[in-house]
């Protein structure tokens, strides 16, 4: 019995010290990336883990430069992101309601055409986008927002998961109340919906802090100013032949200024991350 | 439909101007016209400064024209992608390196200098712009400034000498360099005498690199891996020579402050070594001479503003005043004998290594040229590619570059 | 259950109700919405009419003309310079924007499809009309089809603006990216181009990319493999590593982990590719170590790349499996457990036979969508390696280029080939829908539900 306690006590131990060694590995660098930008440099390329020298200067530097207005950016980006937060979320609401609770002629065909839509990579379709927006002459941060509310309809497929799951008979026990089918939704479809509403809100607010393609195609001939974030910060370093050396840590403290939110945003929504993967799946 | 409604209209428009207009360009009429409109300039993002200096001037002096600085959206040297993907967006000056004129005029994105611009040209700046901007005997933008490879050294672990040939610099020292890059190491091939696009960088079938001066620079290429003297620093260039893992550097003249600043007191600056790649004679290292210059946007609504604009720009005056803003290193006869710039040993460096070196051709097939070229110096060096298969990657790169239009 | 209660009235076939129909029946034939005029439908009648004049207008005005030059994708194909003597200078006409012409004639095939379509529901709803005054039925007013709206027809309220989203965001330039595959639209022909049907497609498949296509497909595939299968098992095995019995504070280790996944890929592993260098912190210190004299190739190396890639998406990918297996293993029936545990399974047992059952069935849907998502896994490559280290044998692709890495740089860098690109989109959805359709058949979505 004794020496039955004593493995299980040294069992628990391997495995705490296996676990904390795990995140000594994932933590790391996250923590190298933070300490760079609080680093001196001169040459635009860390070789060290920890810096030799330390200044504060590079978050002052990345706010001051006229040439690189990140406060502009990080406004756009925060209007652009609670936009999509809230149309994304509406749109992916009431499709996912309508594809799983209302039944229509062209509705298997319909969740059949999305999912081969869906395939295609969209790299092709920005140029397209590009010459369509230029067209109505939005090459600009609206049109940037209309493209990334405009194919929110096709990212259905999670909720729906989660709304086919729900059981029936409380829609037509509220239909033999003489609910229409508007007042179903609204009363007992939405408040049952919570942890995906806020699952998707939380991924459409994400998705315009952290994408530079798109940007890069449509904000392109815009002025500086008129850039989202990630698109800002990413053009910072890739057009600055020569010259990026002397902004490489400010570059880096202003990665540092926006992944901090999203990270702490994250972390606090993750259990509605984590039932919007496995939605759906519960039942079988 | 708006938009290719305009083309039409502008199509018709320049029509009516083509049966007008008699096409002669050997005569240099004087233009009756005077520019005027709205127009943009793309230079990079680091330059804006300056340029708005220089352009509030030119405000002044043409009240008609107004001028909106903003920046390259992918930097100059990526100008023919911009440009490429819509032209009618683009600005109508832009900033683009010499070596993608010809693909830009091949595409019609660009104009070229009329008869009186281009003498004007001849007679401002140096021999080395204009030919950097010669294409089929048409000028096609305003030279600005120059560049070219050179070492840099710390003066207190390497002497002015022992920079002077590749034997004795990376006997002593270690010099750091990137084999990726093609605008490097390329010119080991001309250093050894063979051709890129013929002598005068123009014909398609003028290259000839799959020979015995070939396989040489592929063998030195090689042998280069296992030399203690040499350091693919890659994007680490600066830290590397920071750190002192290198004493000298092998690099273009927009590192030059940075350098000067890491290096401080030892900084330390020559034109490229002699390099024997093999025939047992050392022969001078050329660089791809490359040169800075403003093209007009053909899509420009305003294009004798523009014209002026980008010649204004790249006047004598307007050169010195980027050299003191930008570091950028002018071609201007004149301004080449400027005080400030004959006492700036980078700037001394440069212009000795241009005048040795090959300038970078502009066929519009250099966008390929740059492609195929790295990937095979680069294998070279680290050895990927086997001895029996220089001649086969030879040649195989020799077809690359020379396709013409199917 | 949802049938349609009211309104199920034999329906007149469209012969009878153009034969018997009065006159406003008849000319809604020709022009849309008059019968339901008639009929005091007034909202829908003033739709479908004026659909129509508008529609007549802009077919007359402008689409007629955006359709003729489909054929040719503009007249001008060469481009001329003449010189301006009053300006004293050049002046360049480019030929015809064949990339604008594509897409407006596209454009406009849509508007007449979507008139067409139109055209339908205005002819079933006149022959609906015709049903109804023919047995004397009564016929639903302008406020009663607004009421519908809200009860038997919500979809048709809810779904329309997303849908006309997806029309206009999703599927036009979608089919734009498709036409141009079989364009010749490349670095010879970058403003004006023709049509060549297939021949990009022969280009990729036996011709010159032939070289380029087949190994990079190779390592797409051995990548969304690879990729997939590592972030599971390992996520599986921390998962079940920080819920074994006894572990304290797994709400902070869980934190901890997920926080790599939280970060903004374009900052983690732009600077990752920094990490892995050569030059970088992992060789300087382990040179500084004197573990190792010449540094690693930890990006330069070709088959090192590929590995490097692989663990850093590991570094990023776990957490996430990992997240889901902890909620999994928490909502895990305890009791089934007690008693197989009674029974004398030990603790592989209970995992082989009740855990990993449970979690391979809450998780395949979740790992399907992870191995399509990894096949145009573009980030973590693009900013990572930039699809290098270089490989002479290869057309503008580097040795760790996926696919859809490529394709970016076939259309976004110095030598542009759309044509070549739009094929490979073509191949990659090819190969995306052949997996997903394979898979997607037995998830929960798509099973009628």
């Amino acid at each position: 019995m004794h020496s039955y306690k004593r493995q299980q006590r040294l069992s628990l131990s391997l495995r705490y010290l296996l676990l904390i060694a795990l995140v000594i590995v994932w933590i790391f660098p996250i923590a190298w990336i933070i300490m760079t930008s609080f680093s001196v440099n001169l040459s635009g390329f860390v070789s060290t883990f920890i810096p030799k020298q330390w200044t504060l200067s590079n978050y002052a530097k990345i706010f001051n430069n006229k040439l690189y207005p990140f406060g502009s950016w990080v406004l756009n980006t925060f209007v652009i992101a609670v936009i999509c937060a809230v149309v994304n979320t509406f749109t992916t609401t009431v499709m996912s309601y309508s594809l799983s609770r209302l039944r229509f002629k062209l509705r298997k065909p319909f969740l059949q055409f999305a999912l081969v839509l869906g395939m295609f990579p969209g790299f092709m379709s920005m140029i397209a986008l590009y010459y369509m927006l230029k067209a109505i002459g939005m090459t600009n941060l609206a049109g940037l927002t209309l493209v990334y509310i405009g194919g929110a309809g096709l990212g259905f497929y999670i909720m729906k998961g989660f709304l086919d799951t729900v059981p029936k008979s409380l829609d037509e026990a509220a239909e033999l109340d003489g609910a229409t089918k508007w007042q179903i939704f609204i009363h007992i479809i939405l408040p049952m919906d919570r942890p995906m509403i806020i699952y998707t809100s939380l991924t459409a607010f994400m998705a315009p802090w952290t994408d530079f393609i798109f940007p890069s195609i449509i904000l392109s001939t815009d002025s500086a100013k008129n850039k989202t974030v990630a698109y800002g910060l990413y053009n910072m370093m890739s057009n600055t032949k020569g010259l990026s050396s002397q902004y490489f840590t400010a570059f880096v403290a202003g990665c540092v200024i926006i992944a901090i939110p999203i990270t702490i945003l994250f972390i606090i929504l993750q259990r509605y991350y984590v039932s919007g993967i496995t939605a759906g799946a519960d039942k079988g | 439909m708006k938009s290719w409604k305009k083309i039409v209209v502008a199509g018709a428009s320049v029509l009516a101007l083509a049966t007008v207009a008699s096409i002669d360009s050997q005569s240099v009429s004087a233009a009756t016209a005077k520019p005027k409109g709205n127009i943009t300039l793309w230079v990079d993002t680091n330059n804006v400064p300056s340029y708005k200096k220089l352009v509030k001037k030119f405000e002044k002096k043409y009240p008609k024209v107004k001028v909106k600085v903003s920046t390259s959206p992918s930097g100059s040297a990526s100008a023919k992608t911009d440009l490429a993907k819509d032209p009618s967006k683009a600005a109508d000056v832009f900033k683009a390196p010499n070596d993608q004129l010809g693909a830009m005029f091949a595409a019609g994105y660009i104009n070229p200098l009329s008869p009186s611009a281009k003498k004007w040209v001849k007679k401002n700046d140096v021999k080395l712009a204009g030919k950097a901007v010669t294409w089929k005997g048409q000028y096609l933008a305003y030279p600005q400034d120059e560049q070219a490879n050179i070492i840099y050294y710390n003066k207190s672990k390497l002497n002015a000498t022992q920079v002077k040939t590749w034997k004795s610099l990376t006997a002593t020292g270690v010099i750091g360099t990137d084999f990726t890059n093609a605008y490097n190491w390329y010119p080991a091939f001309l250093s050894n005498g063979t051709y890129l696009y013929g002598k005068n960088g123009e014909k398609l079938k003028g290259t000839k690199v799959n020979n015995a001066k070939g396989v040489q620079v592929m063998t030195w290429l090689a042998a280069q891996k296992s030399n203690k003297g040499v350091r693919q620093s890659g994007s680490a260039l600066l830290s590397d020579l920071e750190a002192g893992k290198t004493s000298a550097i092998l690099d273009g003249p927009w590192d030059g402050q940075s350098v000067k600043k890491i290096l401080g007191d030892d900084f330390g600056v020559s034109i490229l070594p002699k390099i024997d790649f093999g025939s047992g004679k050392e022969k001078q290292m050329k660089a791809f001479a490359g040169v800075g210059t403003l093209a007009v946007n053909a899509k420009s609504k305003h294009q004798l503003a523009a014209a002026t604009l980008a010649q204004y720009l790249s006047n004598h005056k307007s050169q010195v005043a980027l050299y003191k803003g930008t570091n950028a290193i002018p071609v201007s006869k004149k301004a080449q004998k400027n005080k400030a710039i004959k006492a700036d040993p980078v700037a001394k460096a440069v212009i000795k290594q241009a005048n040795l070196s090959t300038v970078m051709p502009k066929m519009d097939q250099m966008a390929s040229f740059w492609n195929l070229a790295a990937p095979l110096i680069d294998n070279a060096y680290k050895g990927k590619t086997p001895a029996s298969q220089y001649k086969t990657q030879l040649a195989s790169f020799e077809k690359g570059i020379s396709g013409s239009s199917k | 259950m949802f049938k349609k209660k009211a309104h199920t009235a034999p329906e007149a076939t469209f012969k009878e109700t153009w034969q018997e129909g009065d006159w406003a029946t008849k000319l809604s034939f020709i022009i849309m919405g008059i019968s339901q005029l008639k009929n005091k439908q007034w909202l829908k009648g003033l739709v479908f009419l004026l659909s129509e004049v508008i529609f007549l207008v802009w077919f007359f005005y402008n689409g007629i003309s955006a359709i003729s030059l489909l054929g040719s994708l503009g007249k001008i194909k060469k481009l001329t310079r003449v010189f301006d003597k009053n300006q004293g200078i050049w002046v360049t006409k480019q030929p015809d924007s064949s990339m604008v012409i594509l897409l407006f004639g596209l454009i406009s095939i849509i508007l007449i499809a979507l008139l067409l379509v139109l055209y339908y529901v205005s002819l079933k709803s006149t022959r609906h009309l015709y049903a109804l005054n023919r047995d004397g039925k009564h016929i639903p007013t302008t406020k009663e089809d607004l009421a519908s709206l809200l009860d038997t027809r919500l979809h048709q309220l809810l779904m329309f603006l997303p849908l006309a989203g997806i029309f206009a965001f999703t599927v036009t330039p979608t089919i734009y990216m498709i036409t141009m595959a079989f364009t010749n639209f490349n670095q010879y022909h970058p403003i004006g181009f023709s049509w060549t049907g297939f021949q990009a497609f022969g280009e990729i498949l036996t011709g010159s990319m032939a070289g380029t296509f087949f190994p990079v497909l190779g390592w797409t595939l051995v990548w969304a493999v690879a990729a997939t299968a590592t972030t599971f098992v390992f996520g599986v095995l921390l998962g079940l590593l920080i819920e074994s019995k006894g572990i304290k504070f797994r709400g902070v280790f869980r934190t901890l982990f997920v926080i790599v996944f939280a970060v903004p890929q374009f900052v983690s592993l732009l600077m990752m590719s920094m990490f892995w260098d050569n030059a970088g912190p992992v060789n300087s210190w382990l040179q500084r170590m004197h573990w190792i004299t010449e540094p690693i190739q930890f990006l330069q190396n070709a088959n090192l790349a590929k590995l490097t890639v692989i663990v850093t998406n590991m570094w990023i990918g776990i957490p996430v499996t990992m997240l889901i297996v902890t909620a999994i293993i928490q909502n895990l029936p305890q009791d089934q457990i007690e008693a197989a545990r009674m029974d004398g399974a030990n603790a592989f047992q209970v995992f082989n036979k009740i855990t990993f059952p449970q979690i391979l069935f809450v998780m395949t849907p979740a790992l399907i969508q992870q191995f399509i998502g990894n096949i145009n896994n573009f980030n973590v490559i693009f900013l990572l390696t930039g699809g290098g280290p270089l490989n002479s044998k290869f057309y503008q692709a580097g040795s760790t280029d996926l696919l859809v890495t490529w394709l970016y740089k076939l259309t976004m860098q110095s030598v542009p080939n759309y044509n070549i690109a739009a094929a490979l989109g073509i191949f990659i959805f090819i190969i995306s829908a052949v997996f997903s359709l394979l898979a997607y058949r037995r998830t929960n979505a798509f099973k009628e539900g």
